[in-house]
């Protein structure tokens, strides 16, 4: 099968424009250099309708694909609108380009090699010198050999299967264990599960804030394991996919230990961000409809927030300075009210404040694990617990204290960042308080899995929710409804 | 839908929406005045008033609850998170204890904070305060009840830090947090449980009934929670942090609604504990233990807010011991009474010393503290070591302090050091072109 033919039957073209034209975009900013944020906004915005075209024409309950592709061009489309003055430049801006490309590149794919090229494409500006390389050696290393570990994985699924489809390699084992090691490296490395956590970090200090934040939201380790992994390997899966759940717990508590002595925004804030990232692979491992539902719901969340957060911490050291610090007070909610504002309720809706759609997807996500694992489930709450008090700790040392006076005026949120964070806020407070509308909608997915299911799958255990013994369906496996489409 | 329930929905919500209202608009750009800031305040509480004086005349004369049901909030298979709001005889007193107090303290306030800086974040946090133990109070299920509770623990730690000029309540509040986070663990768990083994965590239609292991399992994780946001052992060191914030708030937290959040919760799952010995006699424990610690350290107590504090604590201790023993409606009646006598001596207390003057020259002598004839009782070399240590309150602090955050802060540490295995010395260059945070003039001094 060729990889042109695996793309979504729903809407080629439409997949096609959202793809392309970002990276036209890309092409034509490094050619002209000039008006960048007019064409980044100009090829995101392209990019955002196509999807919402393919989001609207998708089948109810088999929407997640396409949700997701809105979701990542939408972020696209605000970071282009945040990206402060100074980092607007044409590099930074074909570079956001090429990343939301390649990104949506793999979240539509059914093919491996799509699947693969895109996996590789988004870590390219990271990898390069001029672009957007960190100086520490760990990202580029990381970024490096997951794709490495991804590659040989998909060479042996491919020779041993002798297909690239993952509609026609589902319930198959294909590469057996080796195949699944490798993978299961691939994800490890990528989305920075322990031992691997150090370079979110290091990208997040060293690299620039918004491409970093759009990379790690890009959640490709969630994606290879509900593409990939427990569609291919349903059996190896149910057997050894606890341990990568277990290490995504301790990578959550780890990180969010880790976060409490930390004083550099940035890395604090990616510390946060990762450990609530992790407890998605937990809650998409937990085999609990609400554990998976609630995983679908915080990737979003997770989303959303880390984007405004890391957003707004950009636009705090263009005003204030790059020295930020949290080892002391330094007074910035004097100066500027409404990102202080703006922060706290991004933070806070990470971190499962009631009215924001974490609330929901916290609590699913704390049932589906519990359920699923009754001892290391805890882990869960506790993580959230010390994320919660690093963000309060961040928020009281950025913005409270004594009014400082090294400076004379700094702007607040400008009205394009104004707009851009209302959005943001809009929709966790909105989610929150309608958490219905997505999660239905995630539900309604998780039960199509359900529906669907591999013969495979059906003589492994179910987790069943104490005595709300459900519909004897089979467990389910994630995200098959992205490839029952085909 | 009926006017009692349309009341039930309007008193609840009513705060809510004021605050979000007030916070959009300021999003705009609109900041009401003092002046019309007191008078919203004044209305929404009336009208909050006249909806309760609806529902006390129906349950009063017609039903023994008003639920309103809204379905679910949301839903996965047969999890649900029910939308229930209900005022019984357990809830109906502190709602109206809520709606009242609120509005006092919004008017005492009006004048308190008059030209303060903080003058309409303090009225913010004061809806978001009130539409937490309200939603808190009315809700028919424990989920709900999370809601509320994570809204009123929030809006206590925004208000500690409210003076955000100086570090101390800053910091204090972001203490008080840890330990509510830390303690609602038990609340996430408890539920949980509760969910898991009942298959539902509502008590619109009467408590479910558990084995007693299970129901054993639940209650210690509720009291976990409910210790943790009523400051009983071991948690009581936050509170003297939480006086740091202005006097109308603290005299509304920790004199009369958020420090009894908990014994609501524990008056909400009494049935339960009802059926677990063990479980009640933790409750009981834990409540006469803090009683006994509230009285010895408030008595050690050099300021007028904390030694308020301690009483309050001490209060709250023997209501835990009442709700242990199955005494409800005496707890409630406790409940009522200590919020309203609480909130006053709060309010009064910047007066305080004016107060013990006028007293002193009405009844022409000084007025003996309460327990001095206990007091007498102890040797003296006894009363010199309790002495110390209720001035050190009771060492809570310092023993959690030792054993539990400096621990856990050395791991982090070594977590960090971890981390930098591998790398070179001193922080990772930037990207992206840096500018100093300090002005030119700073720099020059550093």
């Amino acid at each position: 099968m060729t990889a042109i033919g695996a793309w979504s039957p729903t809407g080629p073209a439409a997949s096609g424009v959202a793809i392309t034209i970002p990276w036209l975009g890309a092409i034509l900013l490094m050619a002209w250099r000039r008006h960048a944020r007019i064409l980044g906004f100009t090829a995101s915005l392209v990019s955002v309708a196509a999807s919402v075209g393919l989001l609207l024409a998708a089948p109810a309950g088999e929407s997640l694909r396409e949700a997701l592709m809105v979701l990542f061009s939408c972020l696209t489309l605000a970071s282009t609108l945040m990206l402060p003055k100074r980092d607007c430049d044409a590099p930074t801006m074909a570079g956001i380009l090429f990343i939301l490309g390649a990104t949506l590149a793999a979240y539509s794919t059914d093919n491996l090699a799509v699947f693969l090229a895109g996996w590789i494409l988004t870590t390219v500006p990271f990898l390069v010198r001029s672009w957007f390389r960190a100086p520490s050696w760990r990202p580029a290393t990381a970024l490096s050999l997951s794709s490495l570990a991804l590659a040989l994985a998909i060479v042996l699924i491919s020779t041993s299967g002798h297909a690239l489809s993952i509609e026609a390699l589902k319930g198959q084992s294909p590469g057996g264990t080796v195949a699944f090691g490798l993978l299961v490296t691939a994800v490890i490395l990528r989305k920075g599960i322990c031992p691997a956590q150090a370079w979110v970090a290091d990208l997040a200090e060293g690299g620039p804030a918004i491409p970093t934040a759009l990379l790690v939201n890009g959640h490709f380790g969630a994606l290879l394991v509900a593409r990939l992994i427990l569609p291919l390997f349903p059996r190896t899966a149910g057997n050894l996919f606890p341990v990568l759940s277990w290490f995504a717990m301790a990578t959550a508590l780890y990180v969010a230990i880790r976060a409490l002595t930390e004083d550099s925004p940035r890395r604090l804030l990616s510390f946060v961000a990762l450990s609530q990232s992790a407890v998605i692979l937990a809650g998409l491992e937990s085999r609990t409809s609400e554990g998976i539902t609630g995983a679908l719901v915080h990737w979003f969340v997770v989303t959303v927030s880390t984007m405004g957060l890391f957003g707004i911490l950009r636009l705090l050291e263009v005003r204030f300075g790059e020295n930020l610090t949290a080892s002391r007070h330094l007074g910035l909610a004097q100066h500027a009210p409404r990102l202080a504002v703006s922060f706290a309720v991004f933070g806070l809706a990470l971190v499962g404040l009631p009215g924001t759609l974490s609330f929901c997807s916290q609590d699913l996500l704390i049932h589906g694990t519990l359920m699923s694992h009754p001892v290391t489930g805890v882990v869960l709450p506790i993580a959230t617990a010390m994320n919660a008090v690093s963000i309060l700790r961040l928020f009281a040392r950025l913005f409270l204290g004594k009014r400082r006076t090294g400076f004379t005026h700094m702007a607040d949120a400008l009205p394009r960042e104004r707009w851009i964070l209302a959005g943001g806020l809009l929709f966790v407070v909105l989610g929150g308080l309608f958490p219905n509308l997505i999660v239905a909608q995630r539900s309604a997915e998780t039960d199509a899995v359900a529906l669907r299911t591999d013969a495979a799958m059906q003589d492994i255990p179910r987790k069943t929710s104490g005595l709300r013994a459900r519909a004897a369906s089979p467990q389910t496996t994630t995200m098959d409804y992205v490839d029952s489409k085909q | 839908v009926s006017l009692s329930q349309t009341a039930l929905v309007f008193v609840v919500m009513a705060p809510g929406a004021v605050f979000a209202l007030l916070a959009v608009l300021w999003l705009l750009g609109w900041v009401p005045s003092e002046r019309v800031l007191s008078r919203i305040t004044g209305l929404t509480f009336t009208a909050c008033l006249f909806g309760l004086a609806t529902l006390l005349w129906t349950l009063a004369t017609r039903a023994s609850a008003i639920t309103v049901t809204f379905g679910n909030w949301f839903a996965v298979h047969d999890y649900r998170f029910p939308l229930i709001l209900m005022a019984d005889r357990w809830s109906l007193p502190f709602l109206v204890m809520t709606v009242a107090l609120s509005g006092l303290i919004g008017q005492f306030s009006a004048t308190y904070l008059h030209r303060e800086s903080g003058f309409f974040r303090f009225f913010l946090f004061l809806y978001l305060f009130a539409f937490g133990s309200l939603l808190a109070f009315a809700a028919g299920s424990f989920d709900l009840l999370i809601a509320g509770w994570e809204l009123v623990g929030i809006t206590s730690v925004l208000l500690i830090a409210f003076f955000d000029q100086r570090p101390a309540p800053v910091e204090n509040g972001l203490r008080v947090f840890a330990v509510y986070r830390a303690a609602d663990i038990g609340l996430l768990v408890g539920v949980f449980a509760l969910h898991e083994w009942a298959g539902t965590a509502s008590f619109a239609g009467g408590m479910p009934t558990l084995k007693e292991a299970q129901a054993t399992v639940v209650c210690l994780f509720l009291l976990l929670a409910a210790a943790g946001k009523a400051a009983q052992i071991p948690f009581s060191g936050w509170l003297p942090r939480a006086m740091e914030g202005p006097t109308p708030s603290s005299a509304i937290f920790y004199g009369a609604i958020s420090i009894h959040a908990g014994a609501y919760l524990l008056l909400r799952a009494q049935p339960l504990i009802a059926q677990t010995h063990t479980a009640a006699t933790c409750v009981i424990i834990i409540g006469a233990a803090t009683a006994g610690y509230g009285t010895l350290t408030g008595r050690a107590s050099a300021d007028a807010k904390t030694s308020l504090a301690f009483a309050s604590l001490t209060q709250v201790g023997v209501i835990f011991v009442e709700i242990g023993f199955g005494w409800r409606s005496i707890a409630v009646a406790h409940i009522l009474g200590h919020a309203v006598v609480r909130t006053l001596q709060f309010l009064r207390s910047p007066s305080m010393l004016h107060d013990y003057h006028r007293m002193h020259s009405a009844i022409g002598g000084e007025i003996s503290p309460t327990g001095r004839h206990l007091e007498d009782l102890i040797p003296e070399t006894a009363q010199v070591w309790l002495y110390r240590w209720a001035l050190d309150r009771g060492h809570l602090d310092t023993i959690l302090d030792r054993w539990f955050i400096h621990p856990l802060l050395q791991i982090s540490r070594l977590f960090g050091r971890l981390d930098g295995i591998g790398m070179t010395a001193g922080s990772i260059p930037r990207k992206e072109s840096s500018i100093s945070m300090h002005s030119p003039a700073e720099e020059a001094i550093k």
